[in-house]
């Protein structure tokens, strides 16, 4: 159970927060609106790791799934980071 | 005036739906009730939880009349909880006070 | 871990309750308290004399006087506020921050004479409501603690619907005949379930109105961390406007507030008066929210050395950061009347009872048998609930009691009256954990009970002559006896369980079900 509660709250708060970044930077709206809504599903995208977490069936597969959202989005990021480097203030 | 309304309706449809339990119709009335009495509380219970909404969003507008209306239902049912736990046959007179309640301040929130 | 999903959820539910339901018990009690935070700043104000109504010009005099104030007491501070009269409230309020690592500064002055104001110092209602998210604590430490423990309460709430078998056929019962972890569980459940609507709203737009703080890294990505270009672009504050560096002086404030309120139709609630000795100082006129959800407050900025306007706010918020507002509209209700107030405060405590009582289930779960002594896990949580669950509203009443018996010209009065909160908090807590259980419980809501009796009459018996709306005062006081009547009846019932309870667990001990939602 200990391993779960970690991964629950390390995985559920780093996946809400790389989701947080990429949707800001991604979503098709103002940056301000972006960053806004982004912030606003944030908690709830927390909220479904942790369930997701505690759900799974084995440790094993918990720690695969959050871990390879985590990989997923922060290659995502860090592609769209790249891209827009030239012009973000 | 609105709030009233929402809690009259409320509180009429929460109570349909409780008493079309069994265990809460045998507190009110002897024996369990039929399966047309069920159906019946059951869909008159829906209607009036439906009419709340529908009259909180008419009298308050569609900000805050779904607030209002969670406020009551909400409020209405704790007293509906509260009543039937510890006074069930209460719910006798209190139906048609509920009643009373949401027609008038229906009729003072429209003149 | 081999167990289906309703089980792990089961587990979630309980343990994540457990550890952080002391902390959810404070910040739902005075958060509850907060809705009337205005009402408790003024009970605990009597000398307040109200006005009618308060004319543009005395406003705009008041502010002239309080620039005057800050001028000769606040000269060297980067950040003055300065909060107007209104009728509820005729005084002039200032606070000030100094650099860094210097204290802030406060005081209230009388609009009329511009001395500050001849009334006892308390923090009123403000203690509650910053209490509420900080826990008295420095600002960030305490912000994080609520922010994680709402987080996890969030949790608690999603993992405690999937536990509850049977949410609908048991949404109206409340079983008093069977025993007592029934009892409990239907009392949680019922609290739960019923107000289910309220929790969900409270705990997440209380997370948001925190939001950038606790889930920056969108604002890390989209503006390098400027939260202040964020909001400004968001259209919630006006643009910053960063200091020149050179000396300035700063023109009248009368007439930008003439102009502010030529300018928006809403009351005037406060200034900000930023950089106030620099050349690009600048002035924010902000008002009061519009009817509506929204907290979003009409502001318009004034370039301090000129006075000319350079930014007015008001409305037009696109969708997103239209919800963002309404969220926080909605956990703050500044916009309900009394009767929708009265609701929100209902449910509030329906908050306060879910949390105590699934508090209590866990002891009441987990009893010892008969002839067993409570292990050390067992008594921790029991002295623990019992603090928090009886000191804190001891803790309360003896805060409003302070505020009654208090010399008024005692030094640091203000900061006293926290002390004696804390005092009676941790002296029942400490109290109640040597007794047997029920009785400690019977003696410790018995307490306070009478505590909020003895403020009633404490208020009687010295604020009389001061009340300028005797029956106002009375209402609140009235109110405060219903409380006592309340935790007088949590505490004659807990006696008067005590002995079947016991008999009846005697008899079927052994199936102590460690799991809740079990029917």
């Amino acid at each position: 159970m200990a391993g779960r509660v970690v991964l629950a709250i390390g995985g559920g708060y780093g996946i809400a927060g790389l989701a947080t970044a990429l949707l800001s930077l991604t979503l098709p709206m103002s940056r301000a609106e972006a960053v806004t809504t982004a912030t606003l599903a944030s908690f709830a995208i927390m909220v479904g790791i942790v369930v997701v977490a505690f759900a799974a069936r084995s440790l094993a597969r918990a720690a695969a799934i959050v871990g390879g959202l985590a990989l997923l989005l922060g290659a995502a990021l860090w592609l769209v980071m790249g891209s827009t480097t030239g012009f973000t203030p | 005036m609105t709030l009233l309304v929402g809690l009259g309706l409320s509180f009429l449809g929460l109570a349909a739906l409780c008493l079309s339990m069994a265990r809460h119709h045998q507190a009110v009335w002897p024996g369990p009730p039929d399966r047309q009495r069920v159906l019946a509380l059951r869909a008159a219970g829906w209607v009036l939880i439906a009419l709340s909404l529908v009259a909180a969003i008419r009298l308050d507008g569609w900000n805050f009349g779904p607030v209002d209306w969670l406020g009551s239902l909400i409020g209405a049912g704790l007293v509906l909880i509260v009543v039937q736990s510890y006074r069930p046959r209460a719910l006798l007179w209190m139906v048609p006070a509920a009643a009373a309640v949401a027609v008038a301040a229906a009729l003072g929130s429209l003149a | 871990m081999k167990q289906g999903f309703r089980q792990s959820m089961a587990w979630m539910h309980t343990w994540s309750g457990l550890v952080v339901g002391w902390v959810l018990f404070a910040v739902f009690v005075t958060g509850t308290a907060s809705y009337y935070r205005a009402e408790i700043s003024r009970w605990m104000q009597p000398e307040l004399r109200r006005e009618a109504a308060i004319t543009p010009e005395t406003l705009a005099a008041s502010a002239d006087l309080a620039v005057a104030h800050l001028q000769a007491h606040a000269g060297g501070a980067r950040m003055w506020f300065v909060t107007l009269p209104t009728p509820e409230r005729p005084l002039v309020e200032l606070f000030w921050r100094n650099r860094p690592g210097t204290p802030p500064g406060h005081v209230l002055l009388d609009p009329q004479s511009g001395a500050p104001a001849e009334m006892r110092a308390t923090r009123g209602g403000d203690f509650f409501y910053r209490f509420h998210f900080e826990l008295n604590l420095p600002p960030l430490w305490g912000r994080w603690i609520v922010g994680i423990c709402a987080m996890v309460m969030l949790v608690a709430l999603v993992s405690g619907i999937v536990t509850h078998r049977r949410i609908f056929s048991d949404f109206f019962t409340l079983r008093r005949d069977k025993a007592a972890q029934r009892g409990w569980l239907d009392a949680h459940n019922v609290s739960g379930v019923l107000a289910l609507p309220f929790h969900l709203m409270i705990t997440y737009t209380g997370v948001v109105t925190l939001a950038i703080m606790y889930m920056p890294w969108g604002v890390t990505a989209a503006y390098r961390g400027d939260q202040q270009a964020f909001f400004a672009e968001t259209g919630q504050v006006t643009r910053n406007r960063p200091p020149a560096g050179e000396p300035g002086t700063l023109a009248p404030v009368g007439p930008m507030v003439a102009k502010a309120l030529a300018t928006i139709p809403e009351p005037l609630e406060r200034l900000s008066i930023l950089n106030p000795r620099d050349a690009n100082s600048t002035v924010v006129a902000v008002f009061e929210e519009p009817h509506g959800l929204s907290h979003q407050h009409p502001q318009v900025a004034f370039a301090g050395t000129s006075g000319t306007v350079v930014e007015v706010l008001s409305g037009g918020l696109r969708p997103a950061a239209k919800t963002f507002t309404t969220m926080v509209g909605l956990h703050e209700a500044h916009f309900a009347g009394a009767a929708l107030r009265g609701l929100f405060f209902l449910c509030g405590l329906l908050g306060c009872a879910m949390v105590g009582s699934g508090l209590v289930l866990w002891t009441v779960a987990r009893l010892p048998k008969s002839g067993v002594a409570a292990g050390f896990g067992w008594r921790l949580v029991h002295t623990l609930n019992l603090g928090t669950i009886a000191g804190l509203p001891a803790g309360i009443a003896a805060y409003l009691l302070a505020n009654r018996l208090l010399p008024l010209d005692l030094a640091g009065r203000a900061e006293r009256e926290v002390w004696v909160f804390f005092g009676a908090w941790i002296a029942v807590a400490v109290a109640g954990a040597w007794p047997a259980p029920r009785r400690a419980w019977r003696g410790a809501l018995a307490l306070v009970a009478a505590l909020f009796v003895a403020v009633v009459l404490a208020d009687v018996a010295t604020a009389r002559a001061l009340w300028d709306d005797p029956a106002w005062f009375l209402g609140f006081d009235a109110a405060l006896l219903a409380l006592a009547a309340g935790f007088a009846s949590i505490s004659y019932k807990v006696a008067r369980f005590a002995a079947p309870r016991r008999a009846r667990r005697a008899a079927d001990a052994p199936a102590a079900a460690p799991q809740m939602g079990r029917a």
